[in-house]
């Protein structure tokens, strides 16, 4: 159990490596990155100039430099915006976790209850019109980029009709802690989850509907319908339960990438200040340690989701299981 | 220059009239003027960064921390047409230059205190200025190296003294500035911002997001660099000149920093805010013009759109190939690109309207000249350009356009490329990013032919477009901190700006009219061509009133009522 662990923490430890060195040498060989007159501001005196380049350690050779950034980052947490000077990156982030995680977690919840619920009825009805509807239905949601439908929900609720009966309670762009108001935590995260979701419900009934009907010519689900369980039965116990392997490991990988920030663009639509949002914000400012730290806290959720698909592979298939103990 | 380049941002003018006298602070509780108390609500796209008042250079940080900080001048908190000149804020009186313009003195008014309830003396005066150098101002060498003592603190700034600079007596009040070399505009820059008052015991380093004390009328009680910035009444503030820093009305201000500006029209219209910052987008004036006309504010700014020509790279190294692209450009096309003529108006000249110095004139448009400038533009003169371009030789040379990736330069630039095509050039657009273009066009090493961008000025003065842009003394080869993007040089053009600067220690209006002159010499060698003047469109929510515009500080935020 322990090499298993130590392997992943090395494989974790390679990744987060590889990636703050790329994003670093890419920063660096950007034509007009150089952040020194940004931070000084418009024609400032030379002198001016030159103390914050040795303020900032910009005169110093660049593994150096790496080495500081790394330093400021994961042990003394003090690393400090190019951008907007006195902004602390690491507080920030540690502010706008929770705003991206009530976001991604409810998008989440409705995204795995309506296409569980979307895959089983089409599999169940398989050919029929029903099928048939749902998953053109689910390929509407894929087709449908999520910054758009933010944009035209934001102008239904919020413009058009927000005077309206329908969407008067719907509160202003922006987030509400729970810890302030529940209830407008609630209201101001419930569109947003929906538009986050749409996406994943058509991958995931589509996926589910695809693995269940595929399964049911398996020899265990023969087995099943030959002991005479109620196709229910077999359909949730014995299908779904092997179906869910794809599911798992799609949704842990998905589910990951949106805590890290890959809900960028719901966040950015709906003004919610989560950490996609702030990645947005590093990207358009060419923040170097701003994009480091967003990037960096991206790449340790999805190294950790893919240790946690792993784990629970083991749970769901009996066969990774058996495997594993040979 | 603030945020300058392609933002919208500080100086408007008055449009509106100036609003009823309003004297004293409001007591705490049960306002007996209905216009005082409740909560104003800003709404903006980005986070202001640091707050420190000496370090702070974006537009959106001077506009909430103008209510805050105070300097010993000021620029007039009221509209109309006195409201260029800068006028006493915490000094009595506005100095006369002294000594050919070596000496400024001012008195400190007495009775002032910090929000922090610390009295203002002049040790926090001279400390402030000290400060400045040791912190790293973005203006102390551009604004403030005239002082003597400057230079050796912008060498050392941790040991800054500013000795034999600023003298000071505690028992009179009494400050005087001892300067190097004469600074026309020595009193403007004792009103600019980064020359803030602050305690003397403020450390001398960015303070960030810690908010340090200030004199005016409110205080920062909570700020958060990405999500919002709260201000609450200083309440040791007594109003001392109600034309230099106005008591404010509301309680408290808000401001939500993240939201776009889609957004932020939605919010404003739905009466979930009271004020969006930026400009409301192009594509919902439609909307708000019919709908919320009530509640739209449209006030001019001194910022102009160019594309900036580099005199050192072909084929703009050529005079006639300048002067032919200016005769060519279509401004109209220009002007319905930035939202039509009501929020933007043809340029063609280098000084803005309402700059002090401007008189119109326009050299290249259909049937004029350098000899025998139209008063405005006409349209463009495709004969003529075509003639110079022929007479440079340079037709056909290949020419790239570097500009901001963002809508409104984009649509100027294809423009652009169709006129350079239409030239007999071989035209095209190479965007970058908005956040690194400035520096990047500035940079002799990436041999920038062409670039578009913007320029407005930190305070009213033809200088800051003039010289900024077009001296030699702003063109530093092989630096990205080199605003005179054109690498134009003319020393006679420099002695004449020489002679305008130094006639403002006697005679302004002498000085504005060699100012014009600068702008007409300069526009004959065509280091640039000036495409529009832009107007700020902003929204404001139905319960807000007493909108007052001024020169430097846009809407004046303390100013805003709501009900």
């Amino acid at each position: 159990m322990l090499i298993p662990l130590l392997r992943r923490l090395g494989q974790t430890v390679f990744v987060l490596f590889g990636i703050s060195a790329l994003v670093f040498a890419v920063f660096f060989a950007t034509p007009g990155a150089d952040p020194t007159a940004r931070i000084a501001g418009r024609n400032a005196a030379p002198q001016t100039l030159e103390k914050v380049r040795k303020e900032y350690g910009f005169d110093r050779p660049l593994p150096v430099q790496y080495a500081i950034m790394m330093k400021k980052l994961f042990i003394t947490r003090d690393l400090a915006s190019y951008a907007d000077r006195g902004e602390r990156v690491v507080p920030e982030i540690i502010h706008a976790a929770p705003v991206t995680l009530s976001l991604v977690c409810g998008a989440a919840i409705v995204w795995t209850v309506v296409s569980i619920t979307m895959g089983v009825i089409a599999a169940a009805l398989k050919g029929t019109w029903v099928d048939r509807g749902l998953m053109a239905l689910g390929l509407v949601g894929i087709s449908i980029p999520v910054f758009w439908l933010g944009q035209v929900t934001n102008l239904i609720t919020q413009n058009r009709y927000h005077d309206t009966w329908l969407f008067s309670w719907v509160p202003g762009p922006g987030y509400i802690p729970f810890s302030e108001d529940p209830t407008g935590w609630f209201k101001a995260l419930v569109i947003p989850w929906c538009v986050l979701a749409v996406m994943f419900i058509g991958i995931y009934s589509r996926v589910l509907r695809a693995d269940l009907v595929a399964l049911s010519g398996e020899d265990f689900m023969r087995t099943a319908r030959a002991k005479g369980l109620s196709p229910t039965r077999i359909l949730l116990r014995h299908g779904l339960r092997t179906a869910m392997i794809t599911f798992v490991s799609l949704f842990g990988m998905d589910f990951a990438q949106l805590v890290g920030g890959g809900a960028l663009l719901t966040e950015v639509v709906f003004g919610l200040p989560g950490v996609g949002r702030l990645t947005y914000q590093a990207l358009s400012s060419m923040d170097l340690p701003l994009i480091m730290a967003t990037v960096m806290y991206s790449a340790v959720f999805v190294v950790i989701a893919s240790a946690v698909v792993d784990m629970l592979y083991l749970l769901l298939d009996p066969r990774v299981r058996d495997g594993s103990q040979k | 220059m603030i945020r300058a380049f392609l933002l919208f941002t500080l100086i408007g003018l008055p449009l509106l009239p100036p609003c009823a006298a309003y004297g004293a602070p409001p007591a705490p509780n049960a306002p007996a003027n209905p216009a005082v108390g409740g909560t104003l609500r800003v709404v903006t796209e980005a986070s202001a960064g640091t707050l420190d008042p000496q370090i702070a250079y974006v537009a959106v940080t001077k506009v909430f921390e103008t209510p805050v900080y105070d300097t010993l001048l000021t620029y007039p908190k009221f509209a109309g047409q006195d409201a260029q000149a800068v006028i006493a804020n915490l000094a009595e009186a506005v100095p006369a230059p002294e000594d050919g313009g070596l000496t400024y003195r001012l008195t400190l008014r007495k009775g002032i205190r910090f929000s922090n309830g610390q009295p203002v003396t002049v040790a926090d005066v001279a400390a402030s200025f000290r400060r400045m150098f040791a912190v790293g101002s973005p203006t102390a060498g551009p604004y403030y190296s005239h002082i003597q003592g400057a230079q050796a603190c912008l060498k050392d700034p941790a040991h800054c003294t500013l000795a034999g600079g600023i003298e000071t007596d505690a028992q009179t009040r009494r400050i005087t500035f001892h300067l190097s070399s004469p600074d026309p505009e020595f009193p403007e820059r004792l009103a600019w911002i980064h020359s803030s008052i602050l305690p003397a015991s403020t450390p001398a380093h960015d303070m960030g997001n810690t908010p340090i004390p200030g004199t005016g009328p409110y205080l920062i009680a909570e700020y958060d660099p990405t999500t919002r910035l709260q201000l609450a009444r200083n309440p040791y503030f007594e109003e001392w000149s109600h034309d230099a820093q106005p008591a404010g009305y509301t309680d408290h201000i808000l401001v939500t920093f993240g939201l776009d500006r889609e957004a932020q029209v939605s919010a404003v219209e739905n009466g979930q805010a009271d004020w969006m910052y930026e400009n409301v987008p192009l594509d919902r004036l439609g909307e708000i013009g019919s709908r919320y006309a009530q509640q739209v504010h449209i006030y001019r700014l001194l910022l102009y759109y160019f594309a900036m020509l580099n005199v050192n790279e072909p084929p703009f190294n050529s005079l006639a190939a300048r002067q032919a692209l200016n005769y060519a450009v279509n401004r109209h096309a220009m002007v319905i690109y930035s939202g039509g003529p009501a929020v933007a108006t043809p340029q063609c000249q280098l000084l803005p309207e309402g700059t002090p110095g401007y008189e119109p004139f326009c050299d290249y448009t259909l049937g004029a000249s350098p000899d025998h400038p139209a008063r405005n533009w006409q349209k463009p003169d495709m004969e003529q350009a075509r003639a110079l371009v022929r007479a440079s030789g340079t037709a056909g040379a290949k020419v790239t356009i570097v500009v901001p990736a963002e809508g409104r330069s984009s649509n100027a630039a294809e423009e652009l490329r169709g006129t350079l095509e239409a030239l007999g050039y071989q035209a095209s657009v190479h965007s970058i990013s908005q956040v690194i273009h400035f520096t990047f066009v500035q940079n002799t090493d990436n041999k920038v032919q062409i670039s578009i961008g913007g320029w407005n000025a930190d305070y009213p003065s033809a200088s800051s477009f003039l010289s900024t842009l077009f001296s030699c003394e702003n063109f530093h080869p092989h630096s990205d901190n080199s605003p005179n993007m054109a690498g134009f040089c003319d020393p006679a053009i420099d002695r004449m700006m020489d002679d305008a600067a130094r006639q403002a220690l006697g005679d302004r209006s002498a000085s504005n009219h060699l100012w014009a002159q600068v702008d007409r010499a300069l526009m004959r060698q065509a280091p640039a061509v000036p495409l529009v003047q832009t107007r700020r469109v902003v929204l404001l929510s139905k319960r807000v009133r007493n909108v007052i515009v001024t020169l430097n500080d846009e809407i004046l935020l303390s100013q805003l009522q709501v009900q």
